[in-house]
């Protein structure tokens, strides 16, 4: 990364009289490996490194990027940023809410250097996640997993005198199983994700993992029965709390979307200023905390600064089932009259930064798993989801159940076969009568912005059990 | 452009040099441009420039991927590649990349798309025209894509070309009330036969008639979808055709080649010509891109395949090898014999649909799904319009909404839409039987 370049960009971008400008680099080592039912199908190994601009003038944005280093190259895409940012001829000009300036440097720490670990032993982790599959008493007809690396090195600076440096490893897994028994099919999916070193993989426990959901999928196609559709309770097993978390919290609590922003992409949200829902709103029961958190350390969503250089820190967004803060950038904080709480993130130097969630997560409560499912007398026990999906004001939604077993009587009984819960976000959190106290969390790509850009978030949580709702 | 070619053709002999089997090289000099808009306003114009060379090379069935971005770090990148391949797995499917010369056909890119001078005048040419339909009260949002790319690919198994990729598109998606909105894309290859108000009329018009709806009620529902949902359907379709998805089950179709899968009256096709949004005249292996018939009158065909999987299926590859697994480019539904309104007075009860999104799978072998229909939403009788609906999902299963095509209109729109309507498609109003609607509870 040619720093020098950057700062010619950001120099040439002040003296052009724009009301704000800043320069934002990345560099970005990659290795990919795909691999179907053990067997690699390729794998890739890249350097992707380029720069942007991005300016306010006359009260509109322009945005440029290029992966040629060049001064010249620098000076163009400015120019071109600078016309853009003219041409948007906004009545309501733009502006962003003040910050600090920062001038610092922070990175994220491996205990085994990812670059220490060779291409064999990486390729070996997997392919011995496929022998284990194929051994562990279950007909796994098919596999498909990858390995995404990313050691990334940021350099930002804004026409306000910021100026920050990052270093941040990030390393993900995915693996997606096929269960043939019985001429029958049953599918299931698992995402892993951590900001840091090699060590991630001690800690994820990938075989086991997938070992666990083939032995699942077996029983679901030999043992489950179908749920007699009705009101009873459920319990959310973290997986499923960590997505409802995700989808009918965080998504409807960025700004950008609250003000329109997404609304021909990703949507509006059910929370909109005159509509019956606002900060101050209950939303949910008094058990229901859901928090975004972009510090919590090797986390796939973590980062110190967001990527207009405002500090990280937790976001309150239920608060005890009262809408409490919305998740902002600099331009949305402005426009709603408050600061920034640093939730402006872009995955590469070609992209926009946007407003976008880091980890999210339902706060613990005092129970244990055991308790929850002791006071149930009739009910579902949804451990983990496959198909699910949510509308785009992000209201109604839908979890179907991978995982899942009948409760009678505060026992676990039989596997159910994918139990639907197809409900609103108000039901859903005003149901919510208690909380575990053990919070665990799932690495998940995030989808947003056109075009599109994944983030690597936590979605998490722990059990919650929801009192009268209707599962078929 | 020879300068380019040449310098791609270095970076394969450098490989072949170090010792390689084969080796492709492809250079993408792109331009991409962007105008975001709500509110019906400018929220942010960008620009794209993009330089790059993808390398695939393989030695001894062990196939590694690079990119390099510019051409003086070559050597070093390919000397770390080759070692890479060495040190890597092999794959004994690999089955080599595509062999021989081709003739290529010229390439019909509008220069007119290497960069725009008012990009933002497209966008409210639309807005104008949704404004003609809801009024005042409008509130609007979308994007304008455009897209000029340069493409140079040389392999050492022979193909050796060049092509211009040319592309302009815009989506709106118009609210004449808080609930109401309607959605609509223009999608196409050159700047003559772009016209952004029709999809802004398009969009303003079903806004203005989804004014006041009402939740929806679930049921067992005949359903006249509209091109632009449609094309989200033909998008799951297409992706289950791949070869690569067959192989990990990620499709509905595994087992199913040369079975009836729909009526007969359906043909489904892959085909990126000149007019589509993904046009280009050859694949990542260099072979020429043609039309595939996937589905010839009910009958599944073919899978999309590269020279790999091709061989694995005992078959030729159909030019649709991405960098490493095959990837349909754009899907074709043919015509019906029926008008769009004969298509709606078939319909004597039941719903049209003019958009969805979010659409995900139990089991993808299944085809157990459901995916939220979003903008306008409208309960039919006899052809008219009886209530403006929200709040439903389709909760259905692929085969079963593709078994239960009833009815084709003549007239087709190319669309694409996000991630929600991709690959572009041909996309006609399509008539389907037996669907079923389930909403929160």
């Amino acid at each position: 990364m040619e720093e020098d370049i950057v700062d010619y960009a950001l120099e040439y971008a002040k003296s052009k009289g724009a009301e704000y400008a800043e320069a934002r680099a990345q560099s970005q080592v990659q290795e990919r490996l795909m691999l179907r039912s053990g067997i690699l199908e390729a794998y890739v190994s890249a350097v992707d490194s380029g720069f942007c601009v991005r300016m306010i003038a006359e009260g509109g944005i322009g945005f440029a990027s290029t992966n040629k280093w060049t001064r010249e190259e620098a000076k163009e895409i400015v120019d071109l940023a600078f016309r853009y940012a003219k041409v948007a001829n906004r009545k309501d000009k733009i502006r962003f809410a003040e910050e600090k300036s920062v001038e610092t440097k922070w990175v994220v720490n491996q205990k085994e250097k990812i670059e220490d670990v060779s291409p064999e032993e990486k390729i070996s982790k997997f392919v011995d996640i496929d022998k284990s599959l194929s051994s562990c008493g279950v007909k796994v007809a098919a596999t498909m997993s990858s390995c995404t690396i990313d050691l990334t090195s940021n350099y930002y600076v804004n026409s306000e005198s910021s100026r920050i440096s990052s270093f941040v490893p990030k390393i993900g897994a995915f693996i997606f199983i096929t269960v043939a028994e019985q001429g029958k099919t049953e599918q299931a999916y698992e995402q892993f994700g951590y900001s840091g070193g090699w060590e991630a993989f001690r800690q994820w426990n990938i075989t086991e993992k997938m070992i666990h959901d083939a032995k699942v999928l077996k029983d679901v196609i030999t043992k489950g029965k179908t749920v007699k559709p009705g009101i009873m309770d459920l319990i959310c097993g973290s997986e499923v709390t960590g997505i409802a978390a995700h989808e009918s919290c965080g998504h409807p609590m960025e700004a950008d979307r609250i003000l329109g922003r997404e609304m021909s992409q990703a949507g509006r949200s059910f929370i909109f200023k005159g509509g019956p829902f606002w900060i101050g709103t209950r939303i949910g029961s008094d058990v229901v905390t859901i928090v975004d958190d972009p510090t919590i350390e090797h986390s796939y969503g973590y980062y110190a600064y967001d990527d207009e250089g405002v500090k990280a820190r937790r976001r309150y967004l239920y608060k005890n089932g009262v809408i409490n803060e919305f998740l902002h950038n600099r331009e949305t904080a402005a426009r709603l009259g408050t600061r920034s709480n640093a939730s402006s993130r872009s995955i590469n130097y070609d992209r926009e930064a946007i407003v976008r969630m880091a980890n999210t997560f339902v706060l613990h409560g005092e129970m244990t798993e055991e308790e929850l499912i002791e006071d149930v007398k009739y009910g579902v026990y949804m451990k983990s989801f496959t198909e699910w999906n949510i509308d785009d004001k992000r209201f109604n939604q839908r979890y179907v159940g991978r995982e899942a077993y009948m409760i009678e009587n505060g026992e676990l009984k039989h596997p159910i076969a994918r139990p639907v819960i197809e409900t609103t976000t108000q039901k859903f959190w005003t149901a919510v009568d208690a909380v575990s106290k053990k919070v665990e969390f799932d690495a998940a790509t995030c989808g947003k912005g056109d075009p599109s850009q994944g983030v690597p978030v936590y979605t998490g949580g722990p059990c919650i059990r929801l009192k009268g709702v209707y599962v078929k | 452009m020879n300068d380019v070619l040449n310098k791609t053709g270095e970076i394969v002999k450098k490989a072949k040099a170090l010792g390689a089997d084969e080796v492709i090289a492809k250079t993408t000099f792109g331009m991409y441009r962007q105008v975001r808009f709500s509110n019906n306003q400018v929220d942010t114009t960008v620009a794209w420039n993009d330089y790059v060379t993808d390398v695939a090379l393989a030695w001894k069935k062990r196939v590694v991927v690079t990119q390099i971005h510019n051409f003086y770090e070559v050597d070093a990148r390919i000397k770390k590649l080759l070692e890479l391949a060495k040190v890597s797995k092999e794959n004994p499917m690999f089955g080599g990349f595509a062999k021989g010369s081709f003739r290529y056909a010229k390439s019909k890119a509008d220069e007119r798309l290497r960069d725009l001078e008012n990009p933002t005048d497209y966008v409210f040419e639309a807005i104008n025209a949704a404004e003609k339909e809801v009024g005042s009260q409008i509130d609007s949002g979308g994007i304008l894509f455009t897209k000029f790319e340069d493409v140079y690919l040389v392999s050492s198994e022979g193909p050796v070309g060049v092509d211009s990729r040319s592309a302009i598109e815009l989506s709106i998606r118009v609210f004449s009330e808080r609930e109401a909105s309607g959605h609509s894309v223009e999608c196409s290859s050159t700047l003559k036969d772009f016209k952004p108000a029709k999809a802004g009329m398009k969009a303003g018009e079903i806004a203005r008639l989804a004014k006041n709806p009402k939740a929806g009620d679930e049921g067992v529902y005949d359903v006249v979808f509209d091109p632009l949902i449609f094309g989200s359907l033909l998008g799951v379709w297409a992706s289950m055709t791949s070869a690569f998805n067959v192989m990990v089950q990620l499709s509905v179709f595994v087992n199913k080649l040369d079975q009836k899968v729909a009526p007969e009256i359906v043909v489904l096709k892959d085909n990126p010509s000149a007019y589509s949004l993904a046009n280009r005249l050859f694949d990542d292996e260099g072979v020429p891109t043609r039309e595939n018939v996937i589905i010839d009158h009910g009958v599944l065909k073919t899978y999309l395949h590269n020279t790999s999987t091709a061989k694995i299926f005992k078959t030729e590859t159909t030019g649709n090898a991405g960098l490493v697994v095959p990837t349909p480019w754009n899907i074709e539904m043919n015509p019906g014999d029926m008008d769009k309104n004969e298509i709606f007075k078939e319909l004597k009860m039941g719903l049209y649909l003019t958009n969805t999104w979010y659409t995900r799978f139990q089991n993808y072998t299944k085809g157990d799904f459901s995916t939220i229909p979003r903008d306008g939403i409208f309960l039919m009788e006899k052809g008219e319009i009886r209530q403006s609906w929200k709040d439903i999902r389709i909760s259905d299963n692929a085969l079963s909404l593709l078994t239960n095509i009833a009815g084709i209109s003549k007239e087709r729109q190319h669309v694409h839409w996000w991630g929600e309507a991709d690959p572009p498609s041909l996309s006609p109003y399509v008539l389907i039987k037996n669907v079923h609607i389930t909403k929160s509870k």
